[in-house]
């Protein structure tokens, strides 16, 4: 609508007389002086150049800590499937066992055990080590097989840090492809175990991880915050014991172990397997990493003892040659001295 | 599943190898008390192993069943222990 600008005193008198009548100072303008006012129009700045072809940043409707994903995220399972790749993502060691109808109350006794246990097994670790205080972090919890197989996948093959590389250099910003305001979950920069790019991932047929045969029946883990053979020792011996290097405890030591309750518990559990720093050991392998004498730093000791013998016996190796050969020269020269002290000797007695 | 007329279970298998889905699913199907009533072997083979996995069961009537468990689903598994526990139920409920 244009301005409303008083116009001429004869055109205003003529649409509204008493109007110009009551307004004597409005009358006295000349006309000429209003001329360029009737050209004029309300100017608003004109749009840069970058607002015409760039769109403002989309505002992100969602909160940062629910990005849209694959998976309808209130369903109880996508909230398993997450908490299950973040367990296989942040545990180094994890028991699988079968549990065959294991009922509650053994459960509870089941529990009780491993935690006395594994607290006396804290009592031994000296404060200030890696390993000590653990106790608490141990866990032994039913999984649900089916979403902790997919969350296994999601978290063997879907590496999203070598993935971000490879999107940010291929997202060039053209006129054509303005980001959406609307979430899209297909956009790579989602990058959490719902995404489609995470479940993108693990549709590959080809992927077979060493423990998906173990994905099925009723499936419980133990899983430890920390590599500690001390624990896992421990642990065994409650869960699966066996003679020579995991004894159960006496029923003089821990009466408790022996209730009905917790040894029929016991019998129904199968230990399948063992997944350590990301490797698959069976039922051999999980006792082995128990076997090992004083954790990580117990390795590493024989380590270094190992090769400390092995650059000795090297050192004597190479010695040897030249070791025999001085000794060779060496009995020789005596020889040869020895013969002529002893030719020496003879002359003199041939003299005297 | 029937499982009042089973005495007797022994298995063996690779938890590794794929096929063995089916013993393993068997053990998981039997009654909580089952360690009370009946006598239960399992076996654990290594992970190299290639040895079939193995299912055995006897009944209270003496029969024992060898079944093959790479062949046999799970379904055919309890369809053959129930064939036989249904006669021994008859028989049962006959002799009073």
């Amino acid at each position: 609508m244009p301005p409303r600008i008083p116009l001429g005193l004869r055109q205003s008198a003529a649409v509204c007389p008493g109007a110009a009548a009551r307004t004597p100072a409005a009358a006295t303008i000349p006309a000429a002086a209003l001329i360029h006012a009737r050209h004029a129009s309300a100017v608003t700045p004109a749009a840069s150049h970058e607002q015409m072809t760039v769109s403002p940043p989309p505002i992100a409707r969602y909160p940062t800590t629910q990005p849209p994903s694959h998976k309808p995220p209130e369903f109880r399972k996508s909230q398993l499937h997450r908490q299950y790749t973040s367990l296989l993502r942040s545990t180094p060691l994890m028991l699988l066992f079968q549990h065959n109808n294991v009922k509650a109350s053994e459960w509870t006794g089941i529990r009780r055990e491993l935690a006395a246990a594994l607290r006396k097994a804290d009592a031994t670790i000296p404060e200030g080590s890696a390993d000590a205080d653990l106790a608490s972090g141990i866990k032994f919890q039913i999984v649900q097989t089916g979403i902790f197989a997919s969350a296994l996948q999601v978290a063997e093959y879907f590496h999203p840090e070598q993935q971000q590389q490879s999107a940010t250099s291929s997202s060039t910003t053209s006129a054509a492809n303005i980001p959406n305001a609307t979430p899209d979950p297909t956009d790579p920069a989602y990058t959490h175990a719902l995404s489609r790019h995470a479940w993108e991932a693990t549709q590959n047929n080809k992927l077979s991880h060493a423990l998906t045969p173990l994905m099925s029946g009723p499936l419980a883990v133990l899983t430890f915050p920390n590599v500690s053979p001390v624990h896992l020792k421990a642990a065994l011996e409650i869960l699966w014991p066996s003679k020579p290097n995991f004894p159960a405890p006496t029923r003089r030591v821990n009466p408790g172990y022996h209730e009905p309750a917790v040894h029929s518990g016991l019998q129904k559990l199968l230990l399948l397997g063992a997944r350590v720093e990301g490797k698959v050991f069976d039922e051999a392998g999980a006792k082995w990493v128990g076997t090992i004498g004083g954790g990580l730093d117990g390795l590493r000791n024989q380590l270094v003892y190992m090769l400390q013998g092995f650059g000795a016996g090297l050192t004597n190796t190479l010695e040897s040659a030249s070791k025999s050969l001085y000794f060779t020269i060496e009995g020789r020269r005596t020889m040869l001295e020895d013969e002529e002290k002893g030719g020496e000797k003879k002359d003199g007695e041939e003299s005297a | 599943m029937i499982t009042r007329f089973i005495t007797d279970v022994s298995t063996k298998f690779n938890p590794f190898a794929p096929r063995s889905k089916t013993c393993r699913i068997f053990l998981s199907l039997l009654p909580p008390n089952a360690r009370q009533t009946m006598k239960i072997n399992t076996v654990l083979l290594p992970r190299e192993s290639r040895d079939r996995s193995a299912l055995s069961l006897k009944f209270k009537d003496g029969k024992a069943m060898e079944l093959d468990t790479e062949k046999l689903g799970i379904k055919g598994i309890v369809e053959e222990v129930d064939r036989h526990s249904r006669m021994l139920d008859r028989q049962e409920e006959l002799n009073g």
